[in-house]
Order: C-alpha cells, then structure tokens, then sequence
C-alpha cells in the first residue's frame, strides 16, 4: 500500500466521485478533477519514466504543457497513445497508462548504463562517435541507435476512432482562460463581441486555479468559475475547453479540441478530436508564461519540480508531491510557492534564494522556514526519488539538507509562441527578464503574463484592456468595465542562469538530456547561433519544443560566447505550438473516404450484374462484368469484347466530361481551342476534336457535337475533364471576353450509354420504337440529335471508340438506371452484353484510337498520327508552340502498331523499344509501349507504342526490352488500327 | 413507347443518432437551370426576369424569388434557377422565354436538393463549410457557391429559423450523405419523407 500525498481537504478535485485508474499495471485511485500526473503524486509515485539518452530516473515536473519529463503511453492497443503529458491527461475510470523508455520498469532500466557511457553521449555524439567505419552507419549505428532511444511506440494498429474538422468564425479569439484571457473575454464579451475563449485545460482559470488570492473579495478559482458562469449566459461567447490553439496563419488560427480523449471510449458518433479552423478578426493571447527552471549540478532527480507546479498541485489538486520540502529561488514567486505550500499543509524545510537581498515582506512568506540569501544549491543526492540538497552559501560555506522534494524558480518565460508564427520573433526584454513579441500577426494583442504583466493584478486589468480594445477595434462602442480588484503581490526576480557545484550533470533540457557542459561544447566548437546550438544538441526540440528549456539554454550560450542575450536571440517558434495527431488534419477523410466518391447512375443495375468497379478519378466505374462460372478477368473481357464485335453489347460512359456551350461565337471560340476546325460543323453533326496546351503538347481529345445554333455539347476525357472546363472558363474570361459564349459543365446532367456493335441499331429501334428514325439514312455515322420520348428529353450520338457500328443515348441522370436496365431488357432478344472499361479500352486498342496513356502530356498531334488535323488555316492555341523544331523533329516517336513475332507472347506496358541490332542503352532507344490487349479478334496479343519514325517501319521486325519484368522479345511495327481499317463498320 | 422509371439523387437518404439536430427532406420534382447572361444582355436579362417572373435579378450572391421561382446568383452573370411548381417541361419554357438575353441549361437531374434545417444545423454546417453562416455575415437570401468534404456545393439561407437549401453534384449525393450523416449523427439526424 503506497502512502497517500492527498491532502484532507481542499483543492478543485471531486472527491465524492472517485475513480480507478492503472499505472503499468498496478491500480490506483484518484477523483474526478485530478490529471494523471496528480493522481499519480497523490499515490506517492514521481518517479514515472526514463529519460531520452542516459536512461536517468525522471520524475513529473511541471503540472502543465510544458511538462519534459512524465511522457507515458495512454490506453493500449489500437487506442494506445504514446508521448501524452500525464501533466494534461484528465483522469478517467479505468485509465490506463504505461511509462516509456525504460525496461523492464522506471524503477529498474537495464539501458541505465547507458549513463556510464555519459562522456560519449554528449553534444553532437551522433557525428563524432559513430564515424567509422562507413558500412557501420546504416547497418549497426543507425538501427542501434534507433533502438535504443526513442520514445514511445505506435500501436502499428487502425485508429478505431474518429476525427473531425470545423469552423468557427469571431470577432474576437481569446487564447487561455487565465486571469487575462477571463478578463478580455468578459470586456469583449459584454461589449457584444462574438467572442471565442480557447482553454487547453478543462477547467478554465489558469493560474487562479493553483492560487489562494482573492479578486474581488471569492477566491482565485471563485471568480474563475463566475467568470465562466457569465460568459455562459452571453449567447454571443463560445467556451471551447479541452482547445488548445497551435497555430497562427493568415487571418486564421489552427486549434485542437481533445473531445474524448478524458474519456475510455468516445460516445456513439462523437470524434476523439476536433480540429477548428478559427477565422477571428481580433485576437488576445493571454497564453500566460511558464516558469523557468534552474540549472545547477543534479538537478534533474525525481523530486525536484517547478515551485509553481508544487503550488499547482496543493491548491488545486490537493496534494503535496513530497514530505519535506525545500525551495531555491532566484524570484519572489519561489517564497510565495513557500507561502501557499505551507498554508496547504506541508513542510518547507528550506528556502534557499540566490539572490543577496529579498525584501522583508517576501521573506515573511516562508514563516518559520530556514532562509538562506545569495545561496545556491550545489549538489543534489538520491537516485529514484530526491533524498537531499547541498546548499552553498555566500560564504561559500556547503551544508546538507534531507528533502525529498525541491521547488525551482527561475522567474517566468512569457509563451509567445504563437505571436510568432507569422514570422516575428521575441526579443529579450532586460527589464522584465523575458522575451516579449513586438511584431505580431494582424488584429493580435498580448495580455497577461505572456505580455510580462506579472502579478494577478496587473493581468486582470492588461486583459480586460485587450478586451476592451479588441472590441472597439470591430467597431463596437466601449462599455465602462467594472474594475477587477486582486489581492497585490510582489512580482521581483534576478535571473541567474547556471549553478556551479558539483562535478554532477547540470541539466538544461531534461526531455533531450542536454546539459550545460553540452551547450558550453556546442559554442566551443563552433555552433554559436542558437538555430545551430539547437540542431547540434538538440535542445529545444521534441514533444514540449522546449519551453521549459530554450531561454536557459540560450542564455548559458551567451555566457559562453560573451554576448548579451538579446545579441544571442531566440530561435523561431513555428506551428504547431503543441503536438496535433495526424488523424485530426485527416478529419474524415481517411481510408475510402480520401477522396468523395462519385457513382454513376447504372452503379447499382451493375453491381446486380457482378460488375467488378475502378477507380476513374473520382468515379467509380465497371472494369467488368463476371458471368457465372468466370474467374479470371481475361476471360470476361474477351467474352465482352466478342458480343460487341457480333451483336452488341452496352456501356454507361457517363463519366466523360460534358460541357455545353451556348451562345453565338460557339464556333469561333472552338475554332481557337481546338487543332481542327469546328465554325463549318452543321447543326445535328459531331466531329472529333484534339487541343493543345500552350506548350503545344496534346492536352486532352474528345468529340464536340452541334445540338442548335446556339448550343454545342463538348465531351472530355473522365480525367480532364476538369482541367478542360478551367482551361475552357480561363480562355473566355481571360483570352476572349469579348466572345458570346457561355459553359457551364452537364457531366452530372446526363447519363450516357455506349451501344456498340453490329445490333447496336437493332437494340435503339427496339428501345425507341417509332420515337425516333435511326435507319444509316436517317441518322448517319457523325449525326446527332435530341428529342423527346413523352415528357423525357433523349440525346442521341452516332460515335464509336470501339470501331463498331456505335451509338450514344443519353438522358437525364435520374432515369440513367431505367435506361440501362431498358437497354438490357430490349436487347435480350438480340444477346446484348453489358461491358466495362477493359473491354473499353481493348477495343479502343485493336481500333488504334489514342487514350490516356498516348494523351500522356509529352505528345504532340503528329506523334499520336493526328498531325494532318492542324488546321493550316486558323490560328489555335499552342499552334505557335507545337511548331518549334523539337516537336516538328521526324525522329520523335510516333504511333504505330505492335505485335509479338512469336504470337503467344505477351505484351506489357512500358517495354521499351529498340532496333533489333542494338544493343539496349539509353542513347539507342526508339520508345516503348502505351498500350497493350490481348485481342480476341487477333486471337493473340497486341499493342500500340511511340516509337521513332514509327509510320515509315511498318513491317520491320524490332525488340521490345523490359528489364523489370524480365521481358526481351521481337514485335512486329505495324499499321496502328487491328480492326476494320476501312471503317466500314461505322458507317454499316 | 419508352417509359423510364425516376431515381431522385437522395434515394439513400435516412435517420442516424438520436435527437432531431438536423432534419433533412429531399426536394424533388425540382426544375433546375444554369442561366447565363449572353453577352451584353444583362440589362435585358434583368427586365425579363422582372417581366416574366416579377422577381430582382440579384446582381450577387444573392437568392430571391416568388413563390414557386427562384434565381439565385452564383457567379457573375450566373445564376442557379429553381422552380418548385412542377410545370412541364419548365426549363425549356424558361429558355424561350429569355430566347436571344440569356443560355438556359438543364440541371434538373445534375444536383441533388435538400432542405435542411434544425436546432443543430449551423453546428453541423461548421463541419463542412468554410463559410461564416452567422445571422450577422450571411442573413437570410445569401448564397454562397462553396465546399464541403471537397464537394462542390451551392447553398443559400431561406429563413433564419435557420433553414437552407443545398445543392450538390448528383453522382456525389452517396458522399454527401457520408459527412452529413458522421457530421449531424451525434445531434441527430432527421430523414423528413
């Protein structure tokens, strides 16, 4: 049984709700209020992980964010979270948590010699210690190193839960709900301001909440809670808890709120985390500072913690962390932690300040506690847990005091940090021994103690200023403001930046296991900004970005270098100011739902035929259909391919881009976007199109049809069809605004059904019945037409891409199912065979039509054998371009036909091609394969490739090389189209 | 004679959670059109509109409307056109109507439509749109041609109870419901007939 640290009365905890909890497997209590590390404390357990590099003992050290040490994994499994702060878990029944790089225990780590090799792990070790030889760096250095520092591990399993995103949009964003946060959100606030108040923690009221002062006659946390109380009644405040701010951007801030992360499972529906984008015209950041610690010989043993944090936990958690406690203070704010321990109950057996003088008043504070001035501590004894300090004294005289507890004080360090992230940087402050932020991202004040306004007093007046400020400035009038009176307070602090003593570590980093000697050898050799001293030693980096750290650190590099520190700088704090799971960015877009997906309207009419679906873009389209007893996809594509080529079979190509164009300059507008011409197109007649980019490449190919005089239909390829409705929308606005034209994108309009092959006219006769004419005479390969069938309108084309006798029927998407299912129920009689994209793009293949893989964005018109379509009579955009002599060059591979000598071999994509002499080399290639099938009409498999010269090579024999899939045969160069040369099919 | 059965975009539509935070009815039998200005006619457009309908063109993202006719601005000479009446064969009528002043192009089958409204809907909205949908920067009639879950979405204010119209690609409608149902399932979501 471990002895209990809870006080018997007193704190913010609530203690008729008590709650289990285990810490690596051993079971504790806590109550309803207490954070992990509180509960833990309160058991009488400091002791709670192992640091990163020696594997020292390490102990909880703060009793907030900028907690370096008490890193533990929370839950296990897939919910296992690693590197969470026990100082901000809010604890739950049935927490689980575990401690981190330490084995088997944080009691006894077998990796604590690790300390023994202390003088080979100091600053810059990596580069100096595992030099040579060379073949030892990926092979033993790094997986050694990797394996024995670190932190704590991923699951390596699915997340089980949720995130999501919002947004949130005021006119004022207040960051922290401490003393100045509360104040400027009640002054906007009343003034009628839409007021965000974001707190990290889950109660509001910062430092109030470890404070016995009084403001306005109730205790700290009192008035926090009126405080709270009223903003709660004004409808035009939103209280976000459990929020923490991350990032400043553009007129923007980034904040997590930890929804159900104080909760074992997230509720039905509700995330584990919410990522806001706040959108905030004015901004307080009222982040409050953190104490600095002192840097002295052993100051890292599990006992000693910050001043403020023992008072923290005392006051608003009820317990005392140790029995005996001593201070060493180089501030007014260690004797009033003193103060405020002893009123708790606890005993301060020391204060030890380094200062020569304090004032009377201050050193009242430590009652009957031993005082000692201008004294430092020197040394500290104990290994899992403080047992003493040795003080030195002015005199230089050294003593030995028995604690097992020791609060430091170094003065504060405003958090800036966010201020910062626009690009502006702190500068060192002297008198207020801080760096404060002068150049700060637009519509954002500093209030508080992170504007250096120390005392309780000074941050409720400074925030309720901001407050008020902040709503004048969105132009609402100024309202009187109740003034806030606080109990006074002395606020005087000295910073002294390293102890000497002991030959002992003095640590400036705990999270990294930096220390002064590691800063003092960075400058030494030469690492003298502090950018460089923080990548050399790696202070200031990881999961708390130093902030117990970096002011220390730096400030002991000035020493060093014999500047000031604001000669020295700070390095740039960057987003994000706290650590934000990759889940949260994700939201909800993670696994299927990357990307939204988009169905087409015979998605379900074809999955009810065993389509098998592909991704195309975003659509998702049937790559096949199984008939019974088919297993392997090749054999359902040549059956698909065989019905079309005999009778006919159907195809929803509703996913190619349509767009329409009205207006009267149509024509004109076409004439400049496409290679050929389009002005002379009829009414009721289609015409394939290619255009160009700029550059003078293809960019994308598809057939335009003239529906009336002032509407034309344009169809894109299903994956540009975007990027041809942006370039179409930039070439009016911007190139020709002076057109009338008009386009607005129809994919979504219609749905669209290829019907191809010999019965294809048999099938729409059928469907259509004495609706519409479709006899060679009345509707011609090319023509098209819309009309209604009673009160549905029909859109009709004669196109094919597979070669066959082809049309296109389309209709409004809401009858695109019944049309399918029509066409399949009409076409019984006839055999009709639905077929998906493979099937698609075989025939396309045998036909020698140019897709995707030939529109590959480094072709131009004459490679893919479309050159005789450039119009010599019109000018076009990227005509200029694609005349350069690069592209005009008749050695640029072309298309041509491929099939294997040996006619059982297989193609494949991306072979490359060479003469049949040569030996395969960079220099010596003529290019390779886009496209390959195997061809049921050929009865063996075929390709389409860009090789040099390719038109006049028809009839040699070349070698196709692909050194990836082992492949080194001979084709054949022939005439790109398999099937029907003469195109008689058609025009049947 | 070819008879088509109809499919309306939100067939998938239904309840989730507990609560009524949002809920959401399916407007069907809505004649939709894109009407864009032709060139040089937009004085014109605006007195046929006046005319025909006796509605203010809206010169912004701006919706208004009669009782069964809406135009709603989404673009510059641009605007979403909804009409609720159910007369035949409206948008062709439309056309001639504006015959030579402005292009009319179906939509009727390229947008789902949904009204929503709810206690929790401006919570739920926040979601997915990047909007400021507050009484005091979006009241009601404004339009805004925006994005949720990268879905292009149109979206207009009617009344500040508040209720909204959305309209969303048809072929996205199964995507849609997928934010909307993870985004409004823990409020409540509604499916209203």
């Amino acid at each position: 049984m471990s002895i209990s640290r809870r006080l018997a009365s007193g704190g913010l905890i609530d203690r008729s709700r008590p709650l289990n909890f285990t810490f690596d497997g051993k079971t504790y209590g806590g109550y309803a209020g207490d954070t992990l590390a509180s509960a833990l404390l309160a058991n009488d357990t400091m002791l709670v992980g192992r640091s990163f590099k020696y594997h020292r003992p390490r102990g909880i050290f703060s009793a907030g964010p900028e907690e370096p040490n008490a890193l533990v994994t929370l839950r296990s499994g897939p919910r296992a979270e690693p590197n969470t702060k026990a100082t901000t878990i809010e604890l739950f029944d049935g927490l689980k948590a575990s401690s981190q790089n330490c084995w088997p225990s944080p009691q006894f780590d077998l990796r604590a010699v690790h300390q023994l090799a202390g003088p080979l792990l100091n600053a810059g070790f990596y580069y100096k210690t595992f030099m040579w030889p060379a073949a030892f760096w990926e092979k033993f250095y790094e997986p050694a190193i990797r394996a024995s520092a670190g932190l704590g591990a991923l699951s390596g399993l699915d997340d089980p839960d949720t995130y999501e995103k919002s947004h949130a949009f005021c006119d004022l964003l207040v960051i922290g709900a401490g003393p100045a946060g509360l104040a400027a959100a009640l002054a906007a606030g009343r003034a009628g301001a839409r007021v965000i108040l974001a707190e990290e923690d889950f109660v509001l009221g910062g430092r109030l909440l470890g404070d016995t002062a009084q403001i306005d006659g109730v205790s700290a946390a009192s008035w926090a809670a009126l405080a709270e109380a009223e903003l709660g009644t004004l409808p035009n405040v939103r209280i976000l808890k459990r929020t923490a701010v991350f990032g400043a951007y553009d007129g923007e801030y980034g904040a997590i709120e930890r929804v159900s992360d104080h909760l074992q499972v997230p509720p039905p529906f509700v995330p584990r985390q919410r990522l806001w984008k706040i959108v905030a015209r004015q901004c307080v950041l009222a982040a409050g500072a953190q104490e600095r610690p002192l840097v002295f010989p052993g100051n890292d043993r599990p006992g000693i913690m910050l001043a403020s944090a023992l008072r923290t936990y005392a006051n608003r958690f009820g317990v005392t962390p140790g029995r005996r406690i001593a201070i060493f203070t180089t501030s007014d704010y260690g004797w009033r932690s003193a103060f405020e321990l002893q009123k708790a109950g606890a005993e301060i057996a020391v204060v030890v300040d380094a200062r020569a003088e304090v004032s009377p008043e201050v050193r009242k504070l430590a009652g009957n506690a031993p005082q000692f001035l201008g004294a430092h501590v020197s040394d500290t004894s104990g290994y899992r847990r403080l047992t003493g300090i040795t003080i030195t004294d002015s005199a230089g005289k050294t003593r030995r005091v028995a604690v097992d507890t020791l609060g430091v004080s170094g003065g504060w360090s405003p958090s800036i940090g966010i201020a910062t992230h626009l690009g502006g940087k702190g500068s060192w402050a002297e008198e207020q021994s801080a760096f404060l932020c002068d150049e700060r991202p637009p519509g954002m004040q500093i209030a508080g103690a992170a504007a250096a306004q120390w005392t309780l007093a000074q941050a409720l007046e400074n925030g309720a200023l901001a407050g008020a400020k902040a709503a004048s400035q969105v132009g609402l009038g100024l309202q009187a403001q109740k003034s806030i009176v606080a109990s006074d307070e002395a606020s005087g602090a000295t910073p002294m930046w390293l102890f000497k003593g002991s030959r002992r570590k003095a640590f400036v980093d705990l999270q990294n296991d930096v220390t002064a000697t590691d800063v003092a050898l960075a400058a030494q050799e030469g690492f003298r900004s502090v950018e460089q001293l923080k990548r050399y030693t790696t202070l200031g980096m990881a999961t708390d970005q130093g902030k117990t750290s970096n002011v220390n650190g730096l400030a002991i590099l000035a020493g060093e270098i014999r500047k000031t520190i604001a000669e020295t700088g700070a390095t740039r704090a960057r987003p994000p100011h706290v650590p934000v799971a990759i889940g949260a960015f994700a939201g909800l877009h993670s696994g299927k739902h990357f990307k939204p997906t988009r169905l087409t309207s015979s998605h379900a009419a074809s999955a009810a035929l065993n389509a098998t679906f592909v991704e195309a873009g975003q659509w998702m389209r049937a790559q096949w259909f199984n008939a019974p007893g088919e297993n392997d996809w090749l054999t359902s594509v040549t059956r698909e391919v065989k019905a079309v080529r005999s009778t006919v079979g159907i195809c929803d190509v509703s996913t190619l881009g349509k767009i329409a164009l009205c207006g009267s300059d149509v024509g004109t507008f076409l004439d400049r976007v496409y290679i050929n011409t389009f002005s002379t197109l009829p009414v009721g007649k289609v015409r394939y199109g290619v255009m160009l980019r700029e550059d003078g490449f293809v960019m994308d190919d598809g057939t335009t049809a003239h529906l009336t005089a002032d509407h034309w239909v344009m169809t894109t390829t299903t994956v540009n069809a975007g990027k041809v409705m942006q370039h179409l929308e930039y070439c009016h606005q911007v190139l020709w605004p002076e057109l009338d034209v008009q386009t607005v994108s129809v994919t979504e309009q219609w749905a669209q059904v290829a019907v191809a092959g010999p019965k294809s006219r048999d099938l729409l006769q059928a469907l259509l019945g004495d609706a519409f004419d479709v006899s060679n005479e009345a509707f011609p390969y090319l023509a098209c037409a819309e009309f209604h069938v009673g009160n549905i309108p029909l859109r009709l084309f004669r196109v094919s891409f597979s070669g066959e006798l082809a049309y296109e029927i389309a209709v409004p998407a809401g009858y695109g199912e019944a049309l399918f299912n029509a066409l399949m129920q009409a076409g019984k009689p006839l055999g009709v065979t639905p077929y998906g994209t493979e099937a698609l793009s075989v025939m396309r293949i045998e036909k020698g039509h140019v897709a995707g893989s030939e529109l590959n964005g480094q072709t131009v018109a004459r490679d893919l054998g479309l050159g005789r379509m450039m119009s010599a009579k019109k000018d076009y955009i990227g005509r200029t371009m694609a005349a350069r002599e690069a592209l005009v060059d008749s050695n640029r591979p072309t298309l041509v036909g491929l099939r294997p000598v040996d006619r059982s071999h297989r193609l494949r994509n991306g072979a490359l091609l060479f003469a049949r002499d040569v030996t395969p080399a960079p220099d010596t290639n003529a290019g390779f394969i886009t496209s390959t099938a195997f061809s049921p009409d050929h009865n063996h498999w075929i390709g389409l490739g860009l090789l040099a010269r390719g038109p006049e090579r028809h009839g040699e024999i070349i070698r196709a090389w692909d050194p990836v899939r082992s492949g080194d045969y001979e084709l054949e160069v022939v005439d790109p189209v398999f099937v029907d040369a003469e195109g008689a099919r058609l025009r049947a | 004679m070819l008879d088509l059965a109809y499919i309306s975009a939100f067939s998938g539509l239904r309840s989730i959670g507990d609560g009524r935070g949002v809920i959401a009815r399916e407007r069907r039998g809505i004649a939709i059109a894109t009407v864009m200005a032709r060139k040089g006619q937009g004085t014109a457009l605006a007195a046929a509109v006046k005319e025909h309908f006796d509605i203010n063109l809206p010169l912004g993202p701006h919706g208004s409307g009669s009782v069964s006719t809406s135009f709603l601005g989404t673009g510059p000479g641009r605007w979403l056109v909804t009409h609720d009446a159910g007369t035949p064969r409206f948008v062709e009528r439309l056309a001639q109507q504006l015959e030579g002043l402005a292009s009319v192009v179906d939509q009727s089958d390229g947008v789902g439509l949904l009204r929503l409204t709810g206690p929790a809907l401006l919570d739920v909205l926040a979601k997915g749109v990047a909007v400021d949908l507050n009484t005091t920067a979006f009241p009601a009639g404004s339009v805004a041609v925006t994005q949720i879950a990268h879905m292009g979405v149109t979206l207009w204010k009617v009344d500040e109870t508040p209720t909204f119209h959305i309209a969303i690609a048809r072929s996205m409608a199964g995507s849609f419901l997928h934010w909307l149902e993870a985004s409004a399932a823990v409020t409540g979501l509604v499916a209203d007939g």
